[in-house]
């Protein structure tokens, strides 16, 4: 190994890098940009949902009933329509994603002691958001009847409100949650985000890097010179690995500032550990290099073999553990995982060596096996 | 380390390079001596690159061996222990450089690949900028030089460390005359100071009489190896050139008696093998008995005759490619065809006004003028990037002219209907053929496309696989086709329709000798039977002796625009007569000449060429100058100029009338 050699690789691409706008532009904007769009767009807070009433009772408790909605920072009431047909034209545009249809005699009834169904149409295309929705309106429905039976209890026997309370709900649950209190996905996402940006630029770039070279003829000038391969490929590294490291340091500072994720963890391991992460990922892209001819190809088989995986496999949307077997074992055979304990630990749980070192072994491995591959399958006197 | 037994720096047996299942080089053999200049010459796909690759270690192959400086170059690790003295230029013009890097910093870089020591690459970097002229521009980017710098830029980071062997892949290819003139002698010159030996390839014939020795290669085989004087002494023969009035019937008789017979321009040039050429002449005569003909010369054959020659006697040539373009109709042997010189036409086809583009700051096309009339054939030379493409986009309409105006068939082509553009035909660089439709959907589709009606569209059909020599090939897929036979199907395509004025971008680019001439058969016979007014572009100067008229474009400019004879006339009355020296120390006597200020001074291979406009006188100043230096003149010939010496001529006096400006 000689170091001059892989130098001059190193600077020659630096130059080339820092000099081509689109390439440089590519480097830094990308991983901004996809932070900051999916941080905005992936958001999995249920809140601000669009709902609709018709009010065919127009009570005193009917108003009550409905103002309990409309009150709420999950719900964005967008009025009372005429009817229910106008509602079902509502959902049917998407204008609104739930209705509450409230019956005449509502307060009659419940006045006179009898119950009463109250209608709710849910827009159940995205199970996940009708789930949440149902939640939501279930509890404000169970929280009103509560309230019923806490105002008769007092009218009728003269009981405390507290005590009234008491009575009908002798067990209360405690709930504390932990590492994102507020339980905002953003926190989560933002920080979680951070894994699929440096899965994609680095091998993105060291694939684009390497196969530029092969698509103009330049590559050439390596395989007829005396660099050797373990040169070369350092020298090429070098740079990318650069450029990783401020952009690690870039969507850091955005998930903190920008998204205002916390950050508990110690800033040297987590940086170390990116580093390795990245080293690992522009493997990926080595690979990638190797495989395909066109700057085209591997921009896009980039894509297929690092986003696509690292988006579903990570536990960055659904939790691995509740994933199939199969599935699990997959994701474990996928660098993303535990670089991802990594971020969340350090970001959200404070965690650092002592806990995650089991994790940056593991990447650890990763790169070496990747760059060990991508330095046998290098050839400086390749068949075609 | 020289291989004692041969005496030879490279030796290579049997070589056999397979691409998947496709060979690609098949049991090659050569050898190259150190010192020499080693040519291989050929039409792409002979195998030129995948030979010089494997030579160079950056290419594995499946059969023969290569030795290279006495090591066998069996495995990387053996081809790792010769790289550090080889230097390998890879093929595609400054392709292998680093567009955002200066010239300084691309040569530093190749210097410290090669770890050059700090103080002799400073020396050799200083000298090799002042040889190419390249001094002035260290500081700017490869990517703003043209073709010719990026060409020498290339040369010296090849040499920068000082190989004792350099492989350069079609160095010159798409590079203008003079950056080519220039480039042989710099390569002359370095490898004769440093005793570089040198393994170059070119698809140019006309570049044969640059190397010392060399190799014919076609198809993945050597044809013939030696000096250029050898090989064509392997094909005894004659070329007889004359001017008949009824070309083409002239040139369908001849065709039925010889294998090589082609109409350039208003010649018939005719190959009469082992024909001495009053013999050869006479045997002309004869057959043309009845037909008119005037000014019949005759001249030893050229290397491109040599190897047509050769391709025939090995039986190498593709059925199809060799059958004539118009089969020997009845009509034509009894003369009956409408016939040359083509039906008057005196309207004028394509007409470029002042024609002007550019591109932000950069100007591609600079006021361009010229005419071509119908059934003219009009060829538009230059480099890469001196503005042809761009020209023929303008007049075609595809691209808005920044100033003046392009005009077909009297309309201008900015404001043109769709009816004046229905009658052009435009063949693009890149054949826009659908390779995996037979020839025959291909013709049909473009027959659709340009809405050919259904009651003619099966005989224009038939015209086009009869005019492009497309039978027997109409169920075969586009991309399975030999190139030659792909490019006279895209211009069948382009020609479906019927257009009366057709423009061709490069057509002929990469298409073995063979191809070319059965491409520009068929041109002529479009041009003069059909009145077709042809504008074609090329970067082969032999080509353009084809042309009725030419126009030479540099740096988007035009800077000569006649005849292909009034132009080799101007020179002679400008500059002189075409001579060729051999002296014993050609080198030394270059240097010689060239302080002596005779113009045009030009290393070939053995011999120099200068232009003089007293050839007695001219001897005997000669004679003394080599004399006084101890250089013999062996001999002193009058050649005549190739149109590449017409453009280098012009190409310099413009710059010469430029500096003084």
């Amino acid at each position: 190994m000689n170091i001059q050699r892989a130098w001059a690789v190193a600077w020659k691409e630096t130059r080339e890098i820092l000099r081509d706008r689109l390439f440089l532009a590519m480097a830094f904007v990308v991983p901004t940009m996809i932070l900051v769009v999916l941080s905005y767009g992936l958001s999995f807070d249920v809140e601000n949902i669009p709902f609709a009433v018709v009010d065919y009772d127009r009570s005193t408790l009917s108003r009550e009933y409905l103002h309990r909605f409309s009150d709420s920072r999950y719900f964005d009431f967008q009025g009372e329509a005429r009817d229910v047909r106008t509602l079902e034209t509502l959902l049917a545009k998407g204008k609104i994603r739930f209705a509450i249809i409230i019956p005449p005699r509502f307060q009659r009834r419940l006045l006179a002691d009898r119950n009463i169904a109250v209608q709710s149409l849910i827009d159940g295309v995205f199970p996940y958001r009708t789930q949440v929705s149902k939640g939501y309106i279930a509890a404000i429905n169970a929280n009103f009847n509560a309230d019923l039976i806490n105002g008769y209890l007092v009218d009728k026997f003269g009981l405390r409100p507290d005590q009234a309370r008491a009575a009908i709900q002798p067990v209360q649950l405690a709930t504390r949650y932990l590492y994102n209190q507020a339980i905002r996905s953003g926190w989560s996402l933002s920080s979680g985000l951070i894994m699929l940006v440096l899965m994609v630029s680095p091998p993105f770039l060291t694939a684009l890097g390497v196969v530029r070279e092969r698509e103009n003829g330049s590559i050439y000038n390596i395989y007829a010179s005396t660099v050797t391969r373990g040169e070369f490929l350092l020298g090429k590294l070098l740079p990318y690995i650069g450029i990783s490291a401020i952009n690690v340091l870039i969507v850091w500072l955005l998930a903190v500032y920008l998204f205002g994720a916390p950050f508990k963890g110690q800033p040297l391991f987590f940086f170390f550990a990116s580093i390795i992460y990245v080293i690992c990922t522009a493997g990926i892209g080595l690979l990638v290099s190797l495989i395909v001819r066109t700057q085209a190809a591997a921009a896009l088989l980039t894509m297929v073999i690092a986003f696509i995986p690292a988006m579903l496999y990570s536990g960055l949307l659904v939790p691995i553990e509740s994933m199939s077997q199969e599935t699990q074992i997959e994701a474990h055979l996928f660098p993303a995982l535990y670089y991802l304990r990594i971020v969340w630990g350090s970001f959200l749980k404070g965690l650092g060596w002592s806990v995650l070192w089991v994790d940056v072994l593991a990447l650890a491995v990763y790169a070496v096996l990747l760059w060990t591959i991508g330095f046998i399958s290098f050839r400086k006197r390749p068949r075609q | 380390m020289v291989d004692s037994d041969t005496g030879s720096l490279v030796e290579v047996r049997n070589f056999t390079k397979r691409y998947r299942k496709a060979t690609a080089v098949k049991g090659v053999s050569l050898s190259i001596r150190a010192g020499e200049i080693y040519g291989l010459i050929g039409p792409d796909g002979a195998g030129k690159s995948s030979l010089m690759k494997a030579v160079a270690g950056v290419l594995s192959f499946e059969g023969g061996s290569i030795d290279a400086f006495g090591t066998r170059i069996d495995s990387e690790a053996a081809a790792e222990q010769v790289k550090g003295q080889l230097g390998f230029m890879p093929q595609g013009l400054g392709l292998n450089l680093y567009p955002e890097l200066s010239i300084e910093e691309n040569i530093d870089f190749f210097a410290q690949l090669r770890q050059v020591p700090r103080k002799r690459l400073a020396e050799r970097k200083a000298r090799l900028l002042a040889m190419t002229r390249l001094a002035p521009f260290r500081e700017r980017r490869m990517k703003q030089l043209s073709g010719g710098m990026k060409q020498k830029l290339g040369l010296i980071c090849t040499l920068i460390h000082e190989p004792r062997l350099v492989i350069l892949d079609e160095p010159t290819t798409g590079v203008d005359p003079v950056s080519r003139r220039d480039f042989w002698s710099i390569l002359a010159e370095l490898l004769r100071e440093r005793g570089i030996t040198a393994l170059i390839s070119t698809a140019y014939m006309d570049e044969a009489a640059r190397f010392h020795r060399l190799s014919l290669m076609y198809a993945g085989s050597v044809l013939t190896t030696g000096e250029p004087e050898q090989i064509l002494a392997e094909v005894p023969g004659s070329i007889v050139s004359l001017q008949a009035t009824q070309q083409i019937v002239a040139l369908s008789r001849l065709e039925q008696h010889f294998q090589q017979v082609e109409a350039v321009g208003r010649e018939l040039r005719t190959f009469v093998p082992d024909l001495p050429p009053t013999a050869a002449a006479a045997k002309v005569s004869e057959l043309l008995q009845g037909l008119e003909y005037s000014q019949l010369q005759t001249y030893p054959p050229e290397l491109e005759d040599a190897f047509i020659a050769l391709l025939y006697r090995r039986k190498l040539v593709h059925p199809a490619q060799a059958t004539p373009a118009t089969p020997n109709t009845p009509q034509a042997a009894q003369g009956e065809i409408p016939d040359d010189p083509p039906p008057k036409h005196d309207g004028i086809a394509i007409e470029a006004r002042g024609l002007t583009r550019d591109f932000g700051p950069f100007r591609a096309v600079d006021q361009i003028s010229f005419k071509v009339c119908e059934g003219e054939i009009f060829g538009l030379l230059g480099a890469n990037g001196a503005g042809k493409t761009t020209a023929i986009k303008m007049l075609t309409g595809i691209l808005r002219p920044t100033a003046g105006e392009g005009r077909v068939a009297g309309a201008d082509m900015r404001r043109a209907s769709q009816e004046i553009k229905e009658r052009i035909g435009y063949m693009s660089q890149a054949f826009s053929l659908y390779r995996d439709m037979t020839v025959m959907e291909n013709i049909k589709l473009y027959a659709r496309i340009y809405a050919v009606p259904r009651a003619q569209s099966r005989q224009r059909i038939a015209w086009v696989i009869e005019m492009a020599g497309l039978h027997g090939v109409e169920n075969r897929l586009a991309g399975s086709l030999p190139m030659g036979i792909r490019q006279r199907l895209a211009l069948g395509c382009a020609l479906v329709h019927r257009p009366a004025v057709l423009f061709l971008d490069e057509p002929t680019s990469g298409v073995d000798p063979i191809g070319r001439r059965r491409f520009w058969e068929i041109l002529v016979r479009l041009a003069r039977t059909e009145g077709v007014a042809i504008l074609v572009t090329t970067h082969y100067m032999s080509e353009a002796e084809h042309c009725d008229h030419l126009a030479l474009m540099y740096a988007g400019r035009i800077i000569a625009d006649a005849s292909p004879a009034d132009m080799k006339a101007a020179l002679k009355t400008e500059a002189g007569e075409l001579l060729e020296l051999t002296t014993d120390q050609p080198l030394k006597a270059l240097e010689v000449l060239d302080q002596a200020e005779f113009s045009g001074v030009a290393l070939f291979g053995k011999h120099i060429h200068l232009l003089a406009p007293d050839p007695q006188q001219a001897r005997e100043h000669i004679t003394q100058l080599l004399a006084a230096k101890d250089i013999q003149l062996l001999d002193m010939q009058i050649r005549v100029p190739s149109l590449e010496d017409v453009f280098v001529y012009r190409i310099l006096s413009q710059e010469r009338a430029e500096a003084a400006a």
